[in-house]
């Protein structure tokens, strides 16, 4: 029973995780004007380099959402996942820092408003299942 | 061992984002072409003037522009910038050139319309910044009412006015 749960966990965690990330990836895929324009509220990056992100980044989830549910190069999808977890977090936190009222853009582009600091706890949930995935994902690897 | 499996797994991972990065600008070839040449081109799709009544069309956005394009464009005279704030704050600054059009005559109106701009030109319109959606919904209007080439400078009045660019505080 303790090893059907031991093997169930890790197995449960990568697939969620995988399957947020491709949620995530559909709607800015099937969209990229209006990703690249939540983008583009973060003034972060410049004019063109918004579409470019918007064009990009959403294959880069899907890609990585794909791995991890289909259990194959698990530890580099996860590692993507958390530095693409990273870079989110440090975004929103400019943002907040600097008092911008927008949408994270992080799902739906065009879904209901969610704030930033909303986004950066959800950030701050998924970064620590990656961080399972990845321990999980060691101790099996031994 | 250990310095090879990094090895291994940096290699997997460069390998995966180039992947996906050629395949994402590969199917956005059109939207960066037109987004690196500032064309209005990239908009979802051209909206007939008059869809047919009780017709499901997915709705057009307009384009999100920048500051640079939008100075370009607006020292050029080659496009139309309308505020879509009330008229009482177009009274009491705009950027210098632009028309007034409030968001709430727009909506009035239904398929507002720019009295002397031609459907095909160049539309910007711009409100209060990043946390003003009235540019955003006005646009939405004016790509309804048939212009075809419109844009949303999400920045605003603000981020005009931080640039050093010129306003005017007349009534006009």
């Amino acid at each position: 029973m303790k090893s059907f749960r031991s093997s169930m966990i890790p197995l449960a965690l990568r697939i969620v995780l995988g399957a947020i990330f491709i949620y995530a990836a559909i709607p800015k895929i099937a969209d990229p004007v209006t990703f690249a324009g939540s983008v583009a509220a973060y003034r972060i990056l410049p004019y063109f380099w918004s579409y470019v992100t918007a064009a990009v980044l959403p294959f880069l989830e899907l890609t990585c959402g794909v791995l991890l549910i289909l259990g194959v190069r698990v530890r580099s999808g996860a590692l993507i996942i958390g530095a693409l977890n990273v870079v989110f977090m440090a975004a929103l936190s400019a943002a907040m820092i600097r008092g911008l009222d927008i949408d994270c853009g992080c799902f739906r582009p065009d879904g209901p408003k969610t704030a930033p600091w909303v986004a950066l706890l959800r950030d701050v949930f998924f970064l620590a299942m990656t961080a399972a995935v990845l321990r999980y994902e060691r101790l099996r690897a031994r | 061992m250990a310095q090879k499996s990094w090895l291994k797994t940096s290699l997997e991972i460069a390998v995966i984002v180039l992947a996906s990065a050629l395949f994402g600008i590969a199917w956005n070839r059109t939207l960066l072409a037109d987004a690196w040449r500032g064309a209005p081109a990239g908009q979802a799709a051209p909206v007939p003037q008059q869809a047919a009544p009780g017709s499901q069309q997915a709705e057009a956005l307009p384009m999100p522009i920048a500051l640079a394009q939008v100075k370009e464009l607006h020292d050029s005279g080659q496009a139309v910038l309308v505020d879509a704030r009330s008229a009482a704050s177009f009274a009491k600054e705009h950027i210098a050139g632009a028309r007034s059009l409030p968001l709430e005559e727009a909506t009035r109106q239904a398929t507002p319309q720019l009295k002397g701009v031609a459907k095909d030109a160049v539309i910007i319109a711009y409100c209060n910044g990043f946390s003003c959606h009235d540019s955003m919904d006005l646009g939405k209007l004016l790509i309804k009412a048939g212009y075809a080439s419109v844009y949303v400078f999400e920045g605003g009045l603000p981020e005009w006015r931080d640039g050093g660019y010129p306003t005017s505080g007349g009534k006009q």
